[in-house]
């Protein structure tokens, strides 16, 4: 008896195990792919990459930084004006005259923590600045934005017979700015930018105008080909000074132009009426108008350097 | 006591049968391409794997996005311009060993994989050869193939200033654990 009920007891145990390897068996052959799937669940939340190719666009910085141990070179130039008195056929449409050259450096102390230093032939302008990429935008939408921090020192390096420069500090002008953009598709990529400008005696040095300037760009790309994006660029200043004087006139720094992207360059080809480079001469001093034919033939060229050491091929 | 013995053997036996899926969560995979500027060359340890060993079937997945280069603005051009990565986030490869060797005896089997293999969401049918090693238990493959940049549609711009070569040499290596 008790033989016989042990003989059952494992009679049932083998069956019961016999069906269970069965079930296995049949559920295997989906479950490769079903594991797979579960397996192979993408990563959320990963940072969005490449909302702008470079650094800067036309007149703005992007929100985009040079990563670590990485140096970017840039060399912007404006030419003169195409259309209006100086222009024309005499200065070849302005390509004869240059309104601004500026050239610059930007190095990667960190993928997010950027050091900036360049020189503007316009006002003999020197600047050194911080740009710290604080926020990224994920694929997974719970940050929607990337925003990027700039602080800047700019320097009049200019010999003067004025006394305007007797206080040393006038020859400083400070600026801030947070740029908020956003990938909306692979195409086209916006962003807009708060700037606080402060410049330690007002300039363009005239009666009535302000040291202290707020003011907000709006810049985008659209991609229409891999590596060629149209890109437009402006830049509006809230000053009751420039927005009532008549003589100088001031007007918003506003540039088009098309991005072509080869590898380590990127090339930006543009029209805008600012002569100037820095944002601390466009927004403070653009006096040339779109509508009297006082804008530009433009370029950037932005080459970037790698010295992260390369380490030893696995091959 | 025999038939203690006897339920023991039956519930290992069945046991041992019940374990033919096994799988690895960080198989690493690596790209290489000799160029005449620079060498071309990213890893990631991100790939997954199932391996059925009582059919062989086999399937493989990697990240894009995992893949680290040395220079951050290759890696960018990597995932931006050629292969698309916020379009086609993995490339993977799903198929079966032509003959699946026995993976209770230690050894090292040459496998052949047949299946499809996609990458930049174009999908070719390839038959891939490989190494499978059976050892102490622990079974682990490893294979070394090529792939044609049109083969996958990846295109190469004339614009572009670095040499990119047409091929691409992949290392991909998986450890397996059996799947519970």
């Amino acid at each position: 008896m008790k033989k016989s009920l042990l003989f059952i007891t494992l009679l049932c145990t083998a069956g019961l195990l016999k069906a269970q390897t069965i079930k296995k068996d049949t559920a295997a052959k989906n479950s490769t792919d079903s594991l797979m799937n579960t397996l192979s669940a993408p990563e959320k939340g990963e940072p969005v990459i490449a909302t702008f190719k470079a650094t800067r666009l036309i007149l703005s910085q992007t929100t985009e930084t040079v990563k670590k141990k990485e140096l970017n070179f840039l060399v912007i130039h404006r030419f003169g004006d195409i259309g209006s008195s100086a222009g024309g056929g005499k200065t070849l449409w302005g390509l004869d005259n240059s309104s601004d050259i500026y050239i610059g450096f930007e190095y990667g102390l960190t993928d997010n923590l950027n050091i900036d230093f360049g020189r503007s032939k316009f006002e003999q302008m020197l600047e050194l600045g911080l740009k710290y990429n604080i926020l990224h935008q994920k694929t997974d939408e719970s940050m929607p934005v990337a925003v990027t921090l700039i602080g800047k020192t700019g320097f009049k390096t200019y010999h003067t017979e004025t006394t305007m420069f007797d206080d040393y500090a006038n020859r400083f002008s400070y600026l801030m700015q947070a740029v908020i953009a956003r990938k909306i598709s692979s195409a086209l990529s916006l962003q807009v930018s708060p700037i606080y400008l402060r410049n330690n005696i007002p300039y363009p040095f005239l009666a009535g105008n302000e040291k202290n300037i707020f003011a907000l760009s709006a810049a985008g790309r659209l991609k229409f080909s891999k590596r060629m994006g149209l890109v437009v660029d402006y830049v509006h200043p809230f000053s009751n000074y420039r927005n009532n004087s008549v003589d100088p006139r001031f007007y918003d720094g506003l540039g088009l132009g098309i991005e072509i992207e080869t590898g380590g360059h990127v090339f930006t080809i543009n029209f805008t009426n600012a002569q100037a480079i820095s944002e601390f001469n466009y927004i403070n001093n653009t006096q040339s108008s779109w509508s009297k034919g006082q804008f530009r033939l433009g370029f950037t060229i932005s080459r970037i350097f790698d010295f992260n050491k390369k380490h030893k091929s696995a091959y | 006591m025999k038939y203690i013995a006897l339920i023991l053997l039956v519930w290992f036996s069945t046991n041992q049968a019940g374990q033919e899926i096994y799988v690895c969560k960080n198989a690493t995979v690596s790209i290489y391409s000799k160029a005449p500027i620079e060498d071309i060359e990213a890893k990631t340890d991100k790939g997954t794997s199932v391996f059925n060993a009582a059919t062989g079937e086999l399937a493989f997945s990697v990240p894009i996005r995992s893949l680290k280069f040395d220079k951050a603005l290759m890696q960018e051009h990597f995932n931006e311009n050629y292969m698309e990565s916020d379009k086609y986030p993995q490339a993977s490869f799903k198929g079966k060993l032509a003959q699946t060797p026995d993976v209770t005896k230690d050894g090292v089997y040459p496998v052949m994989a047949s299946g499809v293999f996609e990458v930049h969401g174009v999908k070719q049918s390839r038959t891939i050869p490989g190494k499978l090693t059976v050892s102490g238990g622990a079974i682990s493959l490893s294979s070394e193939f090529i792939v044609a940049c049109k083969d996958h549609k990846i295109e190469i711009p004339t614009l572009v200033f670095h040499n990119i070569a047409e091929t691409i040499k992949v290392q991909v290596n998986a450890t397996y654990s059996p799947y519970k």
